[in-house]
């Protein structure tokens, strides 16, 4: 009988939802509410859900639940709680993969496709990984910073967040391109909060205590959102940072910063989506678990170009 | 029925039970249903989704419609999710009672969960002791992670007694040096592989998939935390300590010895929110609990703490916790822009701690006139 009652309440709301349109809710947890690069995925997953609710003629929200500081097991809960609250769909930045592991894989189990983005959750039942390879991330700074340097010189790791895995992997990148240049020595990696002012304060901190650093490699942008986060001539210190957002811009003119290495920060919530919305409404499973997202380099050359992009990219 | 209200008035946390009690119509009301699956046991003893056929022959999965703030699962989440604020926060209610205050339990709950993690991952599957009997490498677990937070907190206690320090100070320095000595012994990675069975006795589910294990705990620790302070003579010298503390050292009570009980306390009930979430979560990292501090002392005072001592309750606490937690999962049920969260969260805990005051005053004046 109840079994009866529950198929006439699905047969019900299937009838009800061809009336109308249907919403889908796809839920959005990012790693922190105040890293401006989370910002920029949260309004391409809003513009995904804008395009897509066209396409479909469906109403897609998304539903954004980020903490506001990095926090996995704020997470896990967001995770949860958007399971209950309806959410046919996850897309999240995995602050520690163990600790989320087991909330992807009850909201998979409960029907609830998950997608990770910019930080991976690789044993967990996600469906798919988009974002840099963060060992090649690493590689690539290096490799930048290695060339405006000539080969030689000391330099200073940047690594924000000591725990999060995909910096952790992006550090061993700059370690191993490092390792093939003998004129080159990293003085330490530096480790700090997630904020514009606690990387410039770490970056004071460490100019002050070794003046003989001749170069950065910056594995996440965090200083260079504020405007006077370097405070030497420019070319007299090397720096090569990962992100390209507006502010970071700023630096590439003034020369203090000869290359930016932009990812695709819009694009994590904007492909997330269109993978979300293939899964749930096509049944359609991506080629790859993994689909990589290439880092560009943004330069003095191309600066213009590129800070056209934010215009669409920023929350308005 | 009149005298039956009146006596539920007149109980010290019927203000945050009736704010508890509003919150709850209101998000029944207006919180709308939820589609979710419907499970069933399986033969093998497993839960498995519940499908259908329709005409053509396609294998449909059964849904079924509830309301999305009252139902089983939404309020063992709830009651989940508030279970490991509420635990440190009734702790943090002794501290708070006795005169004092504890910025390290984030950080105590943070290096309890890591070495604790440690030593689960020692005993686990690609640990270097896997073949360890189950119940003694839980034991041995739960021993590291417990044991090492109620040491942190008789150092906290201790230091404060000995160097006649302000609490303030010595727990901010703890703070600090605790949540270092975590990373220092990880490295920064985060630490799993736990035992399963340590696992599965965390993640305990009833048939009808409901995680009842955190609530079970917070209820025991409410309950040995409300004896302690309303039934045992050591609890009433915490009040009187908190009230006046020259006046308790002049009765004969011993003050340091209160106080340093007070810190081992919440170190302890740290330590067990922190095996609980380790169960749960199934890693730590020296990054966990960051800013827990400020969400267990927001709890207790909800519940009606005093910050100048001499006030409080375990029940109040847990209320506290609960209540700040019903509006950070009514947010997300509502579908409230998160942008707003905190500016709703702060809003409420201030009325809540004016209504639970202004219950209190009536409660007084009620005392007075029936003494005129």
């Amino acid at each position: 009988m109840k079994r009866l009652t529950l198929l006439a309440a699905s047969l019900a709301f299937a009838l009800a939802g061809t009336a109308a349109e249907r919403t889908i809710t796809i839920g959005l947890v990012a790693k922190s509410q105040g890293n401006p690069v989370f910002q920029a995925a949260r309004v391409g997953a809003e513009d995904a859900a804008k395009e897509l609710s066209a396409k479909y003629k469906m109403n897609i929200k998304i539903d954004w639940r980020t903490p506001n500081e990095e926090d996995a097991q704020k997470q896990a809960e967001a995770i949860e709680q958007l399971v209950l609250a309806g959410a046919e769909g996850i897309a999240v930045s995995c602050s520690d993969a163990n600790k989320l592991t087991d909330a992807i894989n009850r909201a998979v189990d409960n029907g609830v496709p998950v997608a990770t983005f910019d930080s991976d959750a690789p044993a967990s039942k996600r469906f798919v990984t988009y974002g840099v390879d963060d060992i090649e991330c690493g590689k690539q700074t290096m490799e930048e910073l290695a060339k405006v340097m000539g080969g030689k010189g000391i330099i200073a790791v940047l690594a924000g967040n000591q725990n999060a895995p995909n910096l952790q992997k992006r550090v061993q990148g700059v370690r191993e391109v490092a390792a093939k240049f003998p004129g080159i020595t990293i003085r330490d990696v530096y480790y700090h909060k997630e904020t514009a002012q606690d990387a410039v304060a770490k970056i004071e901190q460490v100019m002050q205590a070794n003046p003989d650093i001749t170069g950065w490699a910056m594995i996440g942008g965090w200083p260079l959102f504020t405007d006077n986060a370097l405070k030497w001539q420019p070319g007299t210190v090397q720096c090569v940072s990962v992100d390209a957002l507006p502010a970071q811009l700023a630096y590439i003119r003034s020369g203090h910063v000869p290359v930016l290495l932009a990812q695709q920060c819009y694009e994590w919530g904007h492909r997330c989506v269109e993978l979300l919305i293939e899964k749930i409404v096509d049944h359609k499973n991506p080629p790859a678990v993994k689909e990589i997202s290439a880092l560009i380099p943004v330069t003095a050359a191309n600066v213009d170009a590129f800070a056209k992009n934010w215009d669409k990219w920023l929350p308005k | 029925m009149f005298t039956t209200l009146r006596n539920l008035l007149r109980f010290q946390e019927s203000g945050l039970l009736l704010v508890i009690l509003a919150l709850g119509v209101l998000l029944t009301a207006f919180s709308g249903s939820v589609r979710t699956p419907v499970f069933e046991v399986g033969p093998d003893g497993n839960r498995q989704r519940v499908f259908t056929t329709n005409e053509s022959g396609e294998r449909l999965p059964v849904f079924e419609e509830k309301n999305k703030f009252f139902n089983a699962q939404n309020l063992a989440q709830l009651a989940k999710d508030t279970s490991f604020i509420a635990i440190m926060a009734v702790g943090m209610s002794l501290v708070i009672i006795s005169g004092g205050i504890d910025l390290s339990v984030g950080s105590i709950y943070a290096l309890a969960s890591v070495l604790g993690a440690l030593a689960f991952r020692h005993f686990g599957p690609d640990g270097a002791s896997p073949d360890t009997a189950p119940w003694l490498a839980v034991s041995l677990g739960a021993l590291a992670c417990v044991g090492s937070a109620t040491a942190c907190g008789l150092v906290n206690g201790s230091l404060i007694v000995a160097l006649r320090v302000h609490p303030f100070i010595i727990t901010l320095g703890a703070m600090a040096i605790l949540r270092g000595i975590a990373f220092v012994v990880t490295k920064g990675q985060s630490v799993g592989g736990f035992p399963p069975l340590f696992r599965e006795m965390i993640r305990w589910e009833t048939s009808g998939g409901l995680s009842l294990v955190p609530l079970g705990v917070m209820l025991v620790v409410l309950a040995v935390g409300w004896i302690y302070l309303s039934r045992l003579a050591a609890g009433r010298r915490v009040y009187a300590v908190g009230g006046n503390e020259l006046a308790s050292r002049f009765s004969g009570i011993r003050v340091d010895r209160v106080k340093i009980g007070v810190y081992l306390l919440s170190g302890f009930a740290a330590g067990i929110a922190a095996l609980i979430a380790l169960g749960y979560y199934g890693s730590a990292s020296s990054g966990d609990g960051q800013g827990y501090e400020l969400n267990v002392i927001a709890a207790a005072v909800v519940g009606g703490a005093s910050l100048t001592g001499g006030r409080g309750s375990a029940l109040g606490a847990v209320l506290g916790a609960l209540i700040i937690q019903m509006i950070a999962s009514g947010i997300v049920i509502l579908g409230i822009d998160q942008n707003y969260s905190q500016i709703i969260i702060g809003s409420v805990v201030i009325a809540a701690v004016v209504l639970d005051n202004f219950n209190t005053w009536l409660a007084k004046r009620r005392l007075t006139q029936a003494k005129h």
